[in-house]
Protein backbone atom coordinates (compact mmCIF):
# COMPACT_ATOMS: atom_id res chain seq x y z
CA UNK A 1 0.00 0.00 0.00
CA UNK A 2 1.69 3.13 -1.23
CA UNK A 3 -0.15 5.52 1.12
CA UNK A 4 0.63 3.67 4.33
CA UNK A 5 3.38 5.47 6.22
CA UNK A 6 5.18 3.64 9.02
CA UNK A 7 2.57 0.85 8.95
CA UNK A 8 -0.20 3.35 9.72
CA UNK A 9 -2.85 4.28 7.16
CA UNK A 10 -2.91 7.93 8.31
CA UNK A 11 -5.31 9.09 5.61
CA UNK A 12 -7.66 6.23 6.49
CA UNK A 13 -7.43 7.02 10.19
CA UNK A 14 -8.11 10.71 9.61
CA UNK A 15 -11.05 9.77 7.37
CA UNK A 16 -12.68 7.78 10.19
CA UNK A 17 -12.43 10.85 12.44
CA UNK A 18 -13.45 13.35 9.74
CA UNK A 19 -16.43 11.24 8.72
CA UNK A 20 -17.71 11.05 12.27
CA UNK A 21 -17.27 14.81 12.74
CA UNK A 22 -19.33 15.37 9.58
CA UNK A 23 -22.01 13.03 10.94
CA UNK A 24 -22.08 14.90 14.25
CA UNK A 25 -22.48 18.21 12.47
CA UNK A 26 -25.64 16.79 10.90
CA UNK A 27 -27.15 16.41 14.39
CA UNK A 28 -25.74 19.38 16.39
CA UNK A 29 -28.80 19.73 18.64
CA UNK A 30 -28.64 16.13 19.76
CA UNK A 31 -24.85 16.00 20.01
CA UNK A 32 -23.97 19.36 21.54
CA UNK A 33 -26.93 21.60 22.34
CA UNK A 34 -28.73 18.98 24.48
CA UNK A 35 -25.87 18.46 26.98
CA UNK A 36 -25.11 22.19 27.07
CA UNK A 37 -28.75 23.00 27.79
CA UNK A 38 -29.00 20.28 30.44
CA UNK A 39 -25.81 21.60 32.11
CA UNK A 40 -27.15 25.14 31.92
CA UNK A 41 -30.26 24.05 33.85
CA UNK A 42 -28.16 22.29 36.51
CA UNK A 43 -25.85 25.28 36.84
CA UNK A 44 -28.77 27.71 37.03
CA UNK A 45 -30.60 25.69 39.70
CA UNK A 46 -27.52 24.95 41.80
CA UNK A 47 -25.78 28.25 41.20
CA UNK A 48 -28.72 30.60 41.67
CA UNK A 49 -31.64 28.80 43.24
CA UNK A 50 -30.35 26.09 45.61
CA UNK A 51 -26.69 27.05 45.90
CA UNK A 52 -27.00 30.26 47.93
CA UNK A 53 -29.01 28.34 50.59
CA UNK A 54 -26.28 25.71 51.06
CA UNK A 55 -23.24 26.33 53.21
CA UNK A 56 -19.84 26.19 51.56
CA UNK A 57 -18.19 22.77 51.18
CA UNK A 58 -14.50 22.73 52.04
CA UNK A 59 -14.51 26.51 51.63
CA UNK A 60 -16.03 26.35 48.13
CA UNK A 61 -19.36 27.70 46.91
CA UNK A 62 -21.86 24.94 46.14
CA UNK A 63 -21.77 25.74 42.40
CA UNK A 64 -17.99 25.31 42.40
CA UNK A 65 -18.38 22.00 44.26
CA UNK A 66 -21.11 20.64 42.00
CA UNK A 67 -19.71 21.83 38.62
CA UNK A 68 -17.03 19.08 38.28
CA UNK A 69 -19.73 16.47 38.90
CA UNK A 70 -22.03 17.99 36.27
CA UNK A 71 -19.10 18.18 33.87
CA UNK A 72 -18.09 14.57 34.51
CA UNK A 73 -21.67 13.31 34.07
CA UNK A 74 -21.79 15.00 30.67
CA UNK A 75 -18.34 13.76 29.66
CA UNK A 76 -19.40 10.18 30.53
CA UNK A 77 -22.69 10.51 28.65
CA UNK A 78 -21.12 12.15 25.60
CA UNK A 79 -18.38 9.50 25.40
CA UNK A 80 -20.74 6.58 25.83
CA UNK A 81 -23.41 7.88 23.45
CA UNK A 82 -20.86 8.82 20.82
CA UNK A 83 -19.23 5.38 20.77
CA UNK A 84 -22.46 3.37 20.94
CA UNK A 85 -24.19 5.42 18.25
CA UNK A 86 -21.15 5.44 15.97
CA UNK A 87 -20.63 1.68 16.15
CA UNK A 88 -24.27 0.61 16.27
CA UNK A 89 -25.41 3.01 13.53
CA UNK A 90 -22.69 1.65 11.22
CA UNK A 91 -23.72 -1.92 11.98
CA UNK A 92 -27.44 -1.22 11.73
CA UNK A 93 -27.12 0.41 8.30
CA UNK A 94 -24.34 -2.02 7.30
CA UNK A 95 -21.93 0.68 6.16
CA UNK A 96 -19.41 -0.69 8.61
CA UNK A 97 -18.63 -2.93 5.63
CA UNK A 98 -17.05 0.11 3.93
CA UNK A 99 -14.35 0.04 6.60
CA UNK A 100 -14.12 -3.75 6.74
CA UNK A 101 -13.26 -4.09 3.04
CA UNK A 102 -10.70 -1.26 3.22
CA UNK A 103 -7.03 -1.56 4.19
CA UNK A 104 -7.64 -0.37 7.76
CA UNK A 105 -6.21 -2.19 10.77
CA UNK A 106 -8.31 -2.97 13.85
CA UNK A 107 -6.18 -0.54 15.86
CA UNK A 108 -6.82 2.25 13.34
CA UNK A 109 -10.57 1.60 13.53
CA UNK A 110 -10.53 1.66 17.35
CA UNK A 111 -8.28 4.74 17.58
CA UNK A 112 -10.41 6.56 14.98
CA UNK A 113 -13.57 5.82 16.95
CA UNK A 114 -11.96 6.97 20.21
CA UNK A 115 -10.61 10.15 18.61
CA UNK A 116 -14.18 11.05 17.57
CA UNK A 117 -15.26 10.32 21.15
CA UNK A 118 -12.63 12.67 22.55
CA UNK A 119 -13.62 15.37 20.02
CA UNK A 120 -17.26 15.18 21.16
CA UNK A 121 -16.48 15.10 24.89
CA UNK A 122 -13.99 17.96 24.55
CA UNK A 123 -16.56 20.07 22.69
CA UNK A 124 -19.18 19.22 25.33
CA UNK A 125 -16.79 20.07 28.20
CA UNK A 126 -15.65 23.37 26.66
CA UNK A 127 -19.27 24.43 26.12
CA UNK A 128 -20.17 23.65 29.73
CA UNK A 129 -17.11 25.52 31.02
CA UNK A 130 -18.13 28.57 29.00
CA UNK A 131 -21.69 28.39 30.41
CA UNK A 132 -20.33 27.98 33.94
CA UNK A 133 -17.96 30.91 33.43
CA UNK A 134 -20.98 33.12 32.79
CA UNK A 135 -22.25 32.09 36.26
CA UNK A 136 -18.81 32.64 37.79
CA UNK A 137 -18.31 28.99 38.74
CA UNK A 138 -15.20 28.05 36.80
CA UNK A 139 -11.89 27.38 38.44
CA UNK A 140 -9.19 25.00 37.23
CA UNK A 141 -6.33 24.44 39.66
CA UNK A 142 -4.41 22.00 37.44
CA UNK A 143 -5.01 22.02 33.69
CA UNK A 144 -2.89 18.87 33.19
CA UNK A 145 -4.85 16.95 35.80
CA UNK A 146 -8.12 18.26 34.33
CA UNK A 147 -7.12 17.06 30.85
CA UNK A 148 -6.01 13.71 32.27
CA UNK A 149 -9.45 13.04 33.77
CA UNK A 150 -11.43 14.23 30.76
CA UNK A 151 -9.35 12.15 28.31
CA UNK A 152 -9.08 9.01 30.50
CA UNK A 153 -12.79 8.94 31.34
CA UNK A 154 -13.66 9.64 27.67
CA UNK A 155 -11.49 6.66 26.74
CA UNK A 156 -13.07 4.36 29.33
CA UNK A 157 -16.65 5.17 28.33
CA UNK A 158 -15.75 5.32 24.65
CA UNK A 159 -14.39 1.76 24.87
CA UNK A 160 -17.37 0.62 26.92
CA UNK A 161 -19.64 2.22 24.31
CA UNK A 162 -17.83 0.31 21.55
CA UNK A 163 -18.44 -2.98 23.42
CA UNK A 164 -22.14 -2.19 23.81
CA UNK A 165 -22.36 -0.95 20.22
CA UNK A 166 -20.92 -4.27 19.01
CA UNK A 167 -23.11 -6.36 21.31
CA UNK A 168 -26.49 -4.63 20.95
CA UNK A 169 -29.10 -6.18 18.69
CA UNK A 170 -31.62 -3.37 19.16
CA UNK A 171 -31.86 0.30 20.16
CA UNK A 172 -33.43 -0.90 23.42
CA UNK A 173 -30.30 -2.86 24.35
CA UNK A 174 -28.16 0.09 23.30
CA UNK A 175 -29.58 2.31 26.03
CA UNK A 176 -29.88 -0.36 28.78
CA UNK A 177 -26.42 0.17 30.33
CA UNK A 178 -26.93 3.92 30.40
CA UNK A 179 -30.34 3.69 32.06
CA UNK A 180 -29.57 0.97 34.62
CA UNK A 181 -25.92 1.60 35.50
CA UNK A 182 -24.30 4.77 34.20
CA UNK A 183 -26.96 7.31 35.25
CA UNK A 184 -27.70 5.80 38.72
CA UNK A 185 -24.01 5.25 39.52
CA UNK A 186 -23.06 8.76 38.48
CA UNK A 187 -25.80 10.23 40.71
CA UNK A 188 -24.59 8.31 43.79
CA UNK A 189 -20.93 8.90 42.88
CA UNK A 190 -20.74 12.30 44.53
CA UNK A 191 -22.01 14.71 41.88
CA UNK A 192 -24.13 16.65 44.36
CA UNK A 193 -22.76 15.62 47.74
CA UNK A 194 -19.66 14.61 49.67
CA UNK A 195 -19.30 11.06 51.00
CA UNK A 196 -19.72 12.47 54.51
CA UNK A 197 -23.21 13.67 53.64
CA UNK A 198 -24.30 10.09 52.98
CA UNK A 199 -25.58 8.04 55.94
CA UNK A 200 -22.69 5.78 57.10
CA UNK A 201 -24.46 2.60 55.99
CA UNK A 202 -24.72 3.98 52.41
CA UNK A 203 -21.13 5.23 52.06
CA UNK A 204 -20.14 2.05 50.23
CA UNK A 205 -22.20 3.42 47.32
CA UNK A 206 -19.42 5.97 46.88
CA UNK A 207 -16.31 4.03 47.92
CA UNK A 208 -17.19 1.03 45.73
CA UNK A 209 -18.30 3.17 42.79
CA UNK A 210 -15.81 4.04 40.02
CA UNK A 211 -17.77 7.23 39.24
CA UNK A 212 -16.85 8.55 42.66
CA UNK A 213 -13.14 8.37 41.75
CA UNK A 214 -13.70 10.01 38.35
CA UNK A 215 -15.70 12.88 39.86
CA UNK A 216 -13.31 13.20 42.79
CA UNK A 217 -10.33 13.37 40.42
CA UNK A 218 -11.91 16.05 38.25
CA UNK A 219 -13.06 17.98 41.32
CA UNK A 220 -9.51 17.92 42.69
CA UNK A 221 -8.16 19.25 39.37
CA UNK A 222 -10.70 22.07 39.39
CA UNK A 223 -11.04 23.25 43.00
CA UNK A 224 -8.42 21.20 44.88
CA UNK A 225 -11.07 19.39 46.95
CA UNK A 226 -10.29 15.73 47.53
CA UNK A 227 -12.09 12.94 49.37
CA UNK A 228 -10.01 9.90 48.33
CA UNK A 229 -6.33 9.14 47.71
CA UNK A 230 -5.91 10.44 44.18
CA UNK A 231 -3.32 7.86 43.01
CA UNK A 232 -5.89 5.17 43.81
CA UNK A 233 -8.45 6.79 41.48
CA UNK A 234 -5.86 7.32 38.74
CA UNK A 235 -4.59 3.74 38.99
CA UNK A 236 -8.13 2.34 38.98
CA UNK A 237 -8.97 4.41 35.89
CA UNK A 238 -5.80 3.43 34.02
CA UNK A 239 -6.43 -0.23 34.86
CA UNK A 240 -10.00 0.02 33.53
CA UNK A 241 -8.72 1.71 30.38
CA UNK A 242 -6.11 -1.01 29.82
CA UNK A 243 -8.57 -3.88 30.39
CA UNK A 244 -11.20 -2.34 28.12
CA UNK A 245 -8.58 -1.61 25.42
CA UNK A 246 -7.49 -5.26 25.32
CA UNK A 247 -11.11 -6.41 25.35
CA UNK A 248 -12.11 -4.14 22.46
CA UNK A 249 -9.00 -5.06 20.46
CA UNK A 250 -9.87 -8.73 20.95
CA UNK A 251 -13.49 -8.18 19.85
CA UNK A 252 -12.31 -6.40 16.69
CA UNK A 253 -9.71 -9.05 15.92
CA UNK A 254 -12.29 -11.87 16.04
CA UNK A 255 -14.82 -9.70 14.21
CA UNK A 256 -17.39 -9.86 17.03
CA UNK A 257 -20.49 -7.97 15.93
CA UNK A 258 -18.65 -6.74 12.85
CA UNK A 259 -17.95 -9.62 10.52
CA UNK A 260 -20.35 -12.41 9.57
CA UNK B 1 1.34 -16.29 -13.83
CA UNK B 2 -0.08 -15.63 -10.34
CA UNK B 3 -3.89 -15.73 -10.46
CA UNK B 4 -5.77 -12.56 -9.60
CA UNK B 5 -7.84 -14.62 -7.18
CA UNK B 6 -7.20 -18.04 -5.82
CA UNK B 7 -9.60 -19.67 -3.38
CA UNK B 8 -8.59 -23.07 -1.99
CA UNK B 9 -10.80 -25.39 0.04
CA UNK B 10 -12.81 -22.50 1.45
CA UNK B 11 -15.27 -23.46 4.15
CA UNK B 12 -17.57 -21.04 5.94
CA UNK B 13 -19.77 -22.17 8.79
CA UNK B 14 -21.96 -19.53 10.43
CA UNK B 15 -22.64 -19.38 14.15
CA UNK B 16 -25.49 -21.78 14.61
CA UNK B 17 -23.90 -24.36 12.34
CA UNK B 18 -25.17 -23.40 8.87
CA UNK B 19 -22.59 -24.44 6.29
CA UNK B 20 -22.70 -21.69 3.66
CA UNK B 21 -19.56 -22.61 1.72
CA UNK B 22 -18.15 -26.12 1.70
CA UNK B 23 -14.67 -26.90 0.37
CA UNK B 24 -14.94 -24.40 -2.46
CA UNK B 25 -11.93 -23.85 -4.73
CA UNK B 26 -11.61 -21.60 -7.74
CA UNK B 27 -9.00 -19.58 -9.58
CA UNK B 28 -9.53 -16.39 -11.57
CA UNK B 29 -6.69 -15.50 -13.91
CA UNK B 30 -5.43 -11.93 -14.15
CA UNK B 31 -7.40 -10.00 -16.79
CA UNK B 32 -10.29 -12.47 -16.78
CA UNK B 33 -13.99 -11.60 -16.76
CA UNK B 34 -15.31 -14.35 -14.56
CA UNK B 35 -18.96 -15.28 -14.07
CA UNK B 36 -19.80 -16.70 -10.65
CA UNK B 37 -23.29 -18.15 -10.88
CA UNK B 38 -25.68 -20.02 -8.64
CA UNK B 39 -29.14 -19.96 -7.15
CA UNK B 40 -30.08 -17.76 -4.17
CA UNK B 41 -28.46 -19.10 -1.00
CA UNK B 42 -25.87 -21.14 -2.94
CA UNK B 43 -22.94 -19.41 -1.23
CA UNK B 44 -21.93 -16.79 -3.82
CA UNK B 45 -22.26 -13.74 -1.58
CA UNK B 46 -20.71 -15.58 1.37
CA UNK B 47 -17.69 -16.48 -0.78
CA UNK B 48 -17.39 -12.83 -1.82
CA UNK B 49 -17.73 -11.72 1.79
CA UNK B 50 -14.90 -14.08 2.79
CA UNK B 51 -12.69 -12.72 -0.01
CA UNK B 52 -13.31 -9.09 0.94
CA UNK B 53 -13.23 -9.43 4.75
CA UNK B 54 -16.92 -8.91 5.50
CA UNK B 55 -17.10 -12.50 6.72
CA UNK B 56 -14.53 -14.51 8.65
CA UNK B 57 -13.11 -17.65 7.06
CA UNK B 58 -13.73 -20.95 8.89
CA UNK B 59 -10.98 -22.78 6.96
CA UNK B 60 -9.18 -22.68 3.63
CA UNK B 61 -7.06 -20.02 1.98
CA UNK B 62 -7.80 -16.99 -0.19
CA UNK B 63 -5.10 -15.21 -2.16
CA UNK B 64 -5.46 -11.98 -4.11
CA UNK B 65 -2.62 -11.62 -6.64
CA UNK B 66 -0.68 -14.09 -4.48
CA UNK B 67 -1.29 -12.13 -1.24
CA UNK B 68 -3.01 -13.97 1.60
CA UNK B 69 -6.34 -12.18 2.19
CA UNK B 70 -6.44 -13.19 5.86
CA UNK B 71 -2.82 -12.96 7.04
CA UNK B 72 -1.86 -9.94 4.93
CA UNK B 73 -5.35 -8.51 4.71
CA UNK B 74 -4.42 -4.83 4.35
CA UNK B 75 -2.31 -5.40 1.26
CA UNK B 76 -4.88 -7.77 -0.25
CA UNK B 77 -7.82 -5.43 0.37
CA UNK B 78 -6.08 -2.48 -1.23
CA UNK B 79 -6.26 -4.42 -4.54
CA UNK B 80 -9.96 -5.28 -4.40
CA UNK B 81 -13.06 -3.20 -5.12
CA UNK B 82 -16.48 -4.47 -4.11
CA UNK B 83 -19.92 -3.51 -5.35
CA UNK B 84 -22.20 -5.44 -3.01
CA UNK B 85 -25.70 -6.65 -3.61
CA UNK B 86 -27.17 -4.54 -0.78
CA UNK B 87 -26.89 -0.77 -0.43
CA UNK B 88 -24.56 -0.75 2.58
CA UNK B 89 -24.18 3.03 2.88
CA UNK B 90 -24.98 5.92 5.17
CA UNK B 91 -28.26 6.86 3.50
CA UNK B 92 -28.13 10.42 4.86
CA UNK B 93 -24.81 11.14 3.14
CA UNK B 94 -24.39 12.51 -0.38
CA UNK B 95 -22.82 10.55 -3.27
CA UNK B 96 -19.65 12.65 -3.04
CA UNK B 97 -19.31 12.04 0.72
CA UNK B 98 -19.84 8.30 0.30
CA UNK B 99 -17.19 7.96 -2.39
CA UNK B 100 -14.83 10.41 -0.67
CA UNK B 101 -14.89 8.55 2.66
CA UNK B 102 -14.12 5.21 1.04
CA UNK B 103 -11.35 6.83 -0.99
CA UNK B 104 -9.94 8.10 2.30
CA UNK B 105 -10.15 4.64 3.86
CA UNK B 106 -8.05 3.38 0.96
CA UNK B 107 -5.42 6.01 1.74
CA UNK B 108 -5.88 8.17 -1.38
CA UNK B 109 -4.54 11.71 -0.80
CA UNK B 110 -7.08 14.53 -0.82
CA UNK B 111 -6.23 16.18 -4.18
CA UNK B 112 -6.06 12.87 -6.02
CA UNK B 113 -9.31 11.76 -4.39
CA UNK B 114 -11.13 14.90 -5.46
CA UNK B 115 -9.99 14.51 -9.07
CA UNK B 116 -11.03 10.86 -9.10
CA UNK B 117 -14.44 11.65 -7.55
CA UNK B 118 -15.11 14.27 -10.24
CA UNK B 119 -14.23 11.72 -12.93
CA UNK B 120 -16.51 9.07 -11.41
CA UNK B 121 -19.44 11.44 -10.84
CA UNK B 122 -19.23 12.44 -14.47
CA UNK B 123 -18.74 8.86 -15.70
CA UNK B 124 -21.84 7.66 -13.89
CA UNK B 125 -23.98 10.76 -14.67
CA UNK B 126 -24.19 11.70 -11.02
CA UNK B 127 -22.99 15.29 -11.38
CA UNK B 128 -26.44 16.84 -10.96
CA UNK B 129 -27.18 14.63 -7.95
CA UNK B 130 -24.02 15.18 -5.90
CA UNK B 131 -25.75 17.26 -3.22
CA UNK B 132 -28.73 14.95 -2.71
CA UNK B 133 -28.73 12.47 0.16
CA UNK B 134 -28.41 8.84 -0.96
CA UNK B 135 -31.89 7.98 0.30
CA UNK B 136 -33.42 10.56 -2.08
CA UNK B 137 -31.91 8.93 -5.18
CA UNK B 138 -33.68 6.48 -7.49
CA UNK B 139 -32.69 2.79 -7.50
CA UNK B 140 -30.58 3.18 -10.61
CA UNK B 141 -28.73 6.22 -9.26
CA UNK B 142 -28.08 4.42 -6.00
CA UNK B 143 -26.52 1.54 -7.93
CA UNK B 144 -24.28 4.01 -9.77
CA UNK B 145 -23.05 5.47 -6.46
CA UNK B 146 -22.20 1.98 -5.24
CA UNK B 147 -20.23 1.30 -8.42
CA UNK B 148 -18.41 4.63 -8.20
CA UNK B 149 -17.50 3.80 -4.60
CA UNK B 150 -16.09 0.41 -5.66
CA UNK B 151 -13.91 2.07 -8.30
CA UNK B 152 -12.51 5.04 -6.35
CA UNK B 153 -9.15 3.36 -5.70
CA UNK B 154 -8.83 1.81 -9.19
CA UNK B 155 -8.87 -1.78 -7.93
CA UNK B 156 -7.00 -4.49 -9.86
CA UNK B 157 -9.75 -6.97 -8.97
CA UNK B 158 -13.34 -5.75 -9.15
CA UNK B 159 -16.03 -7.89 -7.54
CA UNK B 160 -19.58 -7.15 -8.61
CA UNK B 161 -22.36 -8.85 -6.69
CA UNK B 162 -25.48 -8.52 -8.85
CA UNK B 163 -24.61 -5.02 -10.09
CA UNK B 164 -27.52 -4.74 -12.51
CA UNK B 165 -30.30 -5.95 -10.20
CA UNK B 166 -33.14 -3.45 -10.39
CA UNK B 167 -31.54 -1.07 -12.89
CA UNK B 168 -33.14 0.06 -16.14
CA UNK B 169 -32.12 -1.17 -19.57
CA UNK B 170 -30.23 2.01 -20.41
CA UNK B 171 -27.97 1.82 -17.35
CA UNK B 172 -27.50 -1.90 -17.83
CA UNK B 173 -26.24 -1.41 -21.37
CA UNK B 174 -24.07 1.51 -20.32
CA UNK B 175 -22.66 -0.52 -17.46
CA UNK B 176 -21.87 -3.45 -19.73
CA UNK B 177 -19.96 -1.12 -22.03
CA UNK B 178 -18.05 0.38 -19.10
CA UNK B 179 -17.21 -2.98 -17.58
CA UNK B 180 -15.95 -4.16 -20.96
CA UNK B 181 -13.68 -1.08 -21.14
CA UNK B 182 -12.38 -1.63 -17.61
CA UNK B 183 -11.64 -5.27 -18.38
CA UNK B 184 -9.86 -4.37 -21.62
CA UNK B 185 -7.76 -1.89 -19.63
CA UNK B 186 -6.58 -4.74 -17.38
CA UNK B 187 -9.04 -4.90 -14.47
CA UNK B 188 -9.94 -8.44 -13.52
CA UNK B 189 -13.68 -8.75 -12.90
CA UNK B 190 -15.64 -11.32 -10.93
CA UNK B 191 -19.36 -11.00 -11.59
CA UNK B 192 -22.31 -12.65 -9.92
CA UNK B 193 -25.66 -12.21 -11.57
CA UNK B 194 -28.94 -13.96 -12.24
CA UNK B 195 -29.06 -12.54 -15.78
CA UNK B 196 -27.51 -15.26 -17.92
CA UNK B 197 -27.58 -12.93 -20.94
CA UNK B 198 -25.15 -10.72 -19.05
CA UNK B 199 -22.80 -13.65 -18.47
CA UNK B 200 -22.99 -14.74 -22.07
CA UNK B 201 -22.18 -11.24 -23.25
CA UNK B 202 -19.41 -10.34 -20.80
CA UNK B 203 -17.70 -13.34 -19.22
CA UNK B 204 -14.91 -15.55 -20.53
CA UNK B 205 -14.94 -18.15 -17.75
CA UNK B 206 -17.78 -19.37 -15.59
CA UNK B 207 -18.18 -21.24 -12.32
CA UNK B 208 -21.50 -22.49 -10.99
CA UNK B 209 -21.96 -22.91 -7.28
CA UNK B 210 -24.73 -24.87 -5.56
CA UNK B 211 -25.12 -25.71 -1.87
CA UNK B 212 -21.74 -24.14 -1.11
CA UNK B 213 -19.76 -26.18 -3.65
CA UNK B 214 -18.53 -25.53 -7.18
CA UNK B 215 -20.55 -27.89 -9.35
CA UNK B 216 -19.24 -26.85 -12.75
CA UNK B 217 -16.43 -24.64 -13.95
CA UNK B 218 -14.89 -23.84 -17.33
CA UNK B 219 -14.61 -21.48 -20.30
CA UNK B 220 -17.86 -19.96 -21.56
CA UNK B 221 -17.47 -21.76 -24.91
CA UNK B 222 -17.75 -25.12 -23.17
CA UNK B 223 -21.07 -24.08 -21.67
CA UNK B 224 -22.32 -22.73 -24.99
CA UNK B 225 -21.26 -25.84 -26.88
CA UNK B 226 -23.19 -28.04 -24.45
CA UNK B 227 -26.57 -26.45 -25.16
CA UNK B 228 -26.21 -22.98 -23.70
CA UNK B 229 -25.54 -21.45 -20.30
CA UNK B 230 -29.12 -21.79 -19.10
CA UNK B 231 -29.27 -25.53 -19.73
CA UNK B 232 -25.85 -26.04 -18.12
CA UNK B 233 -26.87 -23.91 -15.16
CA UNK B 234 -30.13 -25.76 -14.56
CA UNK B 235 -28.46 -29.16 -14.92
CA UNK B 236 -25.59 -28.22 -12.64
CA UNK B 237 -27.81 -26.83 -9.92
CA UNK B 238 -30.14 -29.82 -10.09
CA UNK B 239 -33.12 -27.90 -11.44
CA UNK B 240 -33.64 -29.21 -14.99
CA UNK B 241 -35.99 -27.38 -17.42
CA UNK B 242 -38.31 -30.42 -17.15
CA UNK B 243 -38.53 -29.92 -13.38
CA UNK B 244 -39.39 -26.27 -13.84
CA UNK B 245 -41.98 -27.00 -16.52
CA UNK B 246 -43.55 -29.65 -14.28
CA UNK B 247 -43.55 -27.24 -11.35
CA UNK B 248 -45.18 -24.50 -13.41
CA UNK B 249 -47.89 -26.89 -14.63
Amino acid sequence: MENVIGHVNWIGLWTIIRREMQRLLRVPIQAFVAPWLSALMFIFIFGYVVGPRIATIGGHKYLQFVLPGILMMNVVNAAFLQATSQVYFQRFMKFVEEALVAPLSYVEMIVGTLAAVVFRTAATAVGILIIAAVFGGVQVVSVVEFMFWVVIVSGIFGLLGIVIGLWAKSFEQLSALNIFFITPLSFVGGVFNTVEMLPPFLRWLAWGNPFFYFINGLRHSMIGFNEAPEPLGALLSLAMLAILSVWVWRLFSVGYGLRE
Amino acid sequence: MTPALSVSNLRKVYRGGTVAVDDLSLAVEEGDFFGFLGPNGAGKSTTIHCITGIATVTSGTIKVFGIDAVKDYRKARSLVGLSPQEFNVDVFATPVQIVDWVGGYFGIPSAERKKRIDELMERFDLTEHVKKPFRALSGGLKRRVILARALIHKPKLLILDEPTAGVDVELRLDLWRYLGELNRDGTTILLTTHYLEEVERLCRNIAIVAKGKIVRQGPKEEFLAGGGIEGAYLAATGATPDHIAAGAA
